[in-house]
This record gives C-alpha cells, sequence and structure tokens, in this order.
C-alpha cells in the first residue's frame, strides 16, 4: 500500500472532526496492511508476522487498516506569485506535490481538483490540470466545500497572500482532513539583492526600484519569519494540518506533512 | 552676479537634463530585467526605507554637474569681506555740553560704553586710534591693532569741558590714518562746531584722501535741556553732521539714548571694517560640484550598482 495512502487513512482516523463521522464516502470493503510494528501485549496472534519476527529476533506484528475508499482534493495556488523561486519556480514544486498527492490514489478512491471554479474529477487529469484564469484561495476552498464529499481528505498548497479574514478555513477543516502546503519564501533566510534592484510584482507587474542593504536584509528576514509563523499559525488555529512547500522538492515537503520520509 | 561665460552654465543645465533623461531612459531599460517578486506590497512593507537613495544619487549627481558648469561659467558677486588691516579713528566729542543727562548717565558716560562697544565689536587686526576734541583736540590712543591698548585709552578721555573743534579733531585724525588702505572716522559728538577749522571744508578733503567719515549725533535736540554749568541749550547741527558724512562717502546716524548709541556704534564696527569685492566663485563652486558628482557615483558603484 502507498506509504502517503497509509498516512492520509491514519491521519484522518487520528483526528476525527465534528461533523465528519463517515471518513470515506463509500464503506470499507476490507483491510489492508499498512505496517509492522513491535509486538504488543493484546495483540492478536494472528497478526504476529514469523518471517519478519524471525529477521529482527523480537515479535512484530502487522498492523492493518480498514480499507476504506478515499477522496482526495486538491487546490493549487497557481497564480503569479508562485511562479516565483531562487532556483526554480515554487509551482513546479507544487505540481510534484499534486502529483505525488494523487498518487496516492489506489482501487476505488476518487479525486477532485478544483480549477478554474470548475471540479475535474479524472484520477489521471486532476494531477495535470493546469489553471487558466486568475487564482483565489477563497473562491476555490468555497467550491470545495460545495462540491467535494464530506469527510475527503484536501491538499491546499498556496503562499497565502491572498488570504483574507473570510477564506472559510475553520469550515473546510470541519468537513475535510484538511492540509496545507504553505509555500516558503524563496528569500526568506537570505534576501540575494544588494544595492539598487528593480523588483516587479509576479502578480500585478508593478515596477518598483529598491535599495537593500544590511538594515533592509535584516528586516525582511524577520518580516518573512514572522508572516510565516503567523500563517502556519492560522491554518493550525483553524484545524488544518500544515506543512511547508519547499522550492527544492514538492514532492519530499508532503511527504513531510505527513511525517514520512 | 554675473557670469563670464553664461554659455557654460546653460551647457551644463543641458547636460544634467540630459543625464537625468539618460538616468529615466535606464530605468525604464532596467525594467525589462527587473526581478520578479511574489508580493511587492509585502516587501515594501518589510523593507520600508524613509527615502529613496537612489532618487538621491540621481539628483546629487545632476546637481554636481550644474555646479561644474555653474563653475566653467564663471559666477562673480560682490560681497563685503572683512579688510585685514583696516584703520578706523573715533573721534570723541569731550565739550561741556557732553554733561547733558538726557542720554543717561551723562551723554560723555554712554558715548564712553558706545566706544568700548565699537573696539569689542571691530574684527582683530584691524587698527584704532581716539581722537577726544573739545576746544582743542589730541590723540588719546595712537593707531594699533591692541585692542587692550585701546580700552585702556577709553578711561583716559578728558572728561567733558570746553568749546567743540570737530573740524580740528577731523584734520588730526585723518593725519593720525595711514595714507592708503581701507580707512574711515567715526565722529562722536553732541554739538554745534563753533571752534578752529571748518568741518564742511575739512570733510571734503578727507573723503578725497580715500577716507570714509561716519558721524553719530548724541542727544535730543530741541529738548530744552541746558549745557549744565551754563544757560546755553544742548542743541546739535545734524545738517551738518549729515553733509559731513555725506562729503566723505560715509552716513549720518542718530542715537537718543545710551543704547541706540552703542548699536549705532557696533553697526558702524562691522561696516567700517569691510569692504565691497568682487567674488570670483568658480573654483569653491568646481570644487564643490566635483566633490558632489564624486560622492555620486562613488555612493551608486558601492551600494552595487548605478541607478
Amino acid at each position: 500500500m502507498n506509504a502517503l495512502r497509509a498516512a492520509i487513512l491514519r491521519g484522518a482516523r487520528a483526528t476525527p472532526r465534528a461533523g465528519a463521522a463517515t471518513r470515506g464516502t463509500r464503506p470499507g470493503d476490507g483491510f489492508v496492511f499498512s505496517q509492522l510494528r513491535a509486538y504488543v501485549e493484546g495483540d492478536d496472534p494472528r497478526r504476529i508476522d514469523h518471517a519478519a519476527t524471525a529477521r529482527v529476533g523480537a515479535l512484530q506484528t502487522r498492523v492493518y487498516l480498514e480499507e476504506t475508499t478515499l477522496v482526495l482534493a486538491a487546490i493549487v495556488d497557481e497564480s503569479a506569485s508562485m511562479r516565483v523561486g531562487r532556483r526554480r519556480p515554487l509551482a513546479a514544486a507544487a505540481r510534484e506535490a499534486v502529483r505525488a498527492w494523487f498518487g496516492a490514489l489506489e482501487g476505488e478512491d476518487a479525486a477532485a481538483r478544483i480549477v478554474d471554479e470548475r471540479v475535474v474529477r479524472d484520477r489521471r487529469a486532476a494531477p495535470l490540470v493546469r489553471a487558466r484564469g486568475e487564482f483565489r484561495f477563497e473562491g476555490a476552498l468555497t467550491i470545495a466545500l460545495c462540491a467535494v464529499p464530506r469527510g475527503a481528505s484536501l491538499l491546499a498548497i498556496t503562499d497565502g497572500f491572498d488570504l483574507t479574514g473570510e477564506t472559510p478555513l475553520e469550515r473546510a477543516a470541519l468537513r475535510f482532513d484538511a492540509t496545507v502546503l504553505l509555500a516558503r519564501d524563496p528569500w526568506r533566510d537570505d534576501l540575494p539583492l544588494r544595492g539598487f534592484v528593480r523588483l516587479r510584482d509576479a502578480e500585478s507587474g508593478r515596477m518598483r526600484r529598491v535599495f537593500v542593504g544590511a538594515r533592509e536584509r535584516a528586516r525582511y528576514r524577520a518580516a518573512s519569519h514572522a508572516r510565516e509563523a503567523a500563517l502556519r499559525g492560522r491554518f493550525r488555529d483553524a484545524g488544518w494540518r500544515v506543512g511547508t512547500l519547499e522550492e527544492e522538492d514538492g514532492r519530499a515537503s508532503l511527504m513531510h506533512a505527513f511525517a514520512l520520509r | 552676479m554675473t557670469f563670464a561665460h553664461p554659455l557654460w552654465l546653460i551647457a551644463g543645465i543641458v547636460l544634467a537634463a540630459l543625464f537625468l533623461g539618460l538616468a529615466q531612459r535606464a530605468a525604464r531599460r532596467g525594467a525589462a530585467s527587473a526581478l520578479a517578486y511574489s508580493n511587492l506590497d509585502f516587501f515594501e512593507q518589510a523593507t520600508r526605507r524613509r527615502f529613496d537613495p537612489a532618487l538621491a544619487i540621481v539628483l546629487a549627481a545632476a546637481l554636481g554637474v550644474v555646479a561644474l558648469a555653474g563653475a566653467l561659467a564663471g559666477p562673480r558677486f560682490f560681497a563685503n569681506v572683512p579688510v585685514r588691516g583696516g584703520a578706523v579713528v573715533l573721534c570723541v566729542d569731550t565739550s561741556g555740553s557732553m554733561r547733558a543727562t538726557d542720554v543717561a548717565p551723562t551723554r560723555a558716560d554712554a558715548a564712553a560704553a558706545a566706544v568700548r562697544a565699537f573696539v569689542d565689536a571691530v574684527p582683530n587686526g584691524t587698527r584704532l586710534a581716539i581722537v577726544a576734541f573739545s576746544s582743542g583736540a589730541g590723540v588719546v590712543a595712537p593707531l594699533t591693532d591692541d585692542k587692550d591698548a585701546v580700552r585702556d585709552a577709553i578711561s583716559r578721555i578728558p572728561p567733558p569741558n570746553g568749546g567743540t573743534a570737530i573740524g580740528d579733531a577731523l584734520a588730526i585724525a585723518a593725519r593720525v590714518l595711514p595714507p592708503s588702505g581701507k580707512r574711515a572716522i567715526v565722529l562722536v559728538t553732541d554739538g554745534v562746531n563753533n571752534l578752529g577749522a571748518d568741518p564742511l571744508a575739512v570733510a571734503p578733503q578727507v573723503g578725497a584722501a580715500g577716507i570714509e567719515i561716519d558721524t553719530i549725533g548724541i542727544g535730543t535736540n530741541g529738548s530744552g535741556q541746558l549745557i549744565p554749568g551754563t544757560a546755553l541749550e544742548a542743541g546739535m547741527d545734524e545738517d551738518a553732521l549729515r553733509t559731513i558724512a555725506g562729503s566723505a562717502h560715509g552716513a549720518y546716524a542718530r542715537a537718543n539714548d545710551a543704547s541706540s548709541l552703542r548699536t549705532r556704534l557696533a553697526a558702524l564696527a562691522n561696516s567700517t571694517t569691510k569692504e565691497k569685492k568682487r567674488i570670483d566663485a568658480s573654483l569653491p563652486l568646481a570644487i564643490f560640484g566635483g566633490l558632489i558628482t564624486l560622492l555620486a557615483v562613488a555612493g551608486g558603484l558601492l551600494a552595487g550598482r548605478f541607478p
């Protein structure tokens, strides 16, 4: 079984929420192997894995999860602000993460990708489809709340720049097993700019010539850290699982969010 | 202000305008290679500055170019500059009428205090002398640049007594002064010439020698004040004093009280020791322009790139 899928299942079970009595859209039809762990008194002896016990030298128990069909939904910020990066665009990492996310689909699992105010349910198309219009996180989340079944696992990838006070984060966390990957500012720890530089706002195209000295770099570092901490806090308080989308590796970022390597 | 070569100034202004135009063009070109950033509002908020150094550097460079062009245009102007080695003779009236108390405590004491203020206000290096006059005139302090010696001499000014020989005082003062350089006589009197040479005849000769005469009339004319110990009213011939000053490139001023007398004399200490000179500002302007331009260019380069 896909490790990410198992983690999604475990996570979904570990954090039951009000209003989400049913974790899947369809009832389970069996059990699937999840992991091996050391034997604990009370474990069903039938679950002891003798081969593993022989290898390790101590009793090992096979852990099974009730097989449940999943609905994996995703909202990916594809706005221009995600097309910046230090070595590669954040959007590339986001695509990797979303491919890994939908890569966890198995069996009868269902997909739902919210793109351009529509829901793409095709499992093959969901990881590949690209947005054409302007992205609004609030709008996409509202569509998910209406169109994605209760109990689905939702992954949102965003840099949080268009997040408003009205964004229904709490409602989403109540309805879904919600995970957010917050795109990390590529320049968060070290602004690689010195002296006079011209910057262009990726979204609006607005130009500005700015001077960056040691003081500006220090201020920027502090502000960027504070912004990220505030965003994480906001999602966590709303009940979301929070991870960080690193520019270098989107798949690894997603795995880290689920405590996987 | 005049310019020896005004065309250079125009050329400089055109050059500065060209520079600003090129800077703008460079800014437009730079926009094409601008670095994309997720959210410029956040960046600006995070690194907020009170002023834009780029603008300051561009303006400084433009100012430097204008200053250099201004220097090439040869700017010249007239200004009052202190004269090194100027000479001033203070002619102090010690006639009997100086005992009058309409200027507290007496005209003579107020004059002595004002002379002291004059000595204090005169720039170092200016030579001073004091001539006291009543029925006759005599040098109390010879021409010297030692201010302490002149201050000591003020206490040796004779007490008020006798007539008023203004013409003799002016003649002696003119003899005390050197034959050349910036020279001035400051006449402090309260009366009408009634003895010796006619001051209206002496003054033009003094003026012709290049000596300035400034006159100050002390007292309240027509106040009915009597000269102590006499039945004569303490009057003043202001027209004569004005004529004396006018015929020797000077000015007349009246002081009704001790404070205005001090003020008048302190002002004269400033004006009689300065002269109007034509100043050529090319060199300082060139240094200023060069320095500003260098600083602007160096600042731009040190900051990473010239804007």
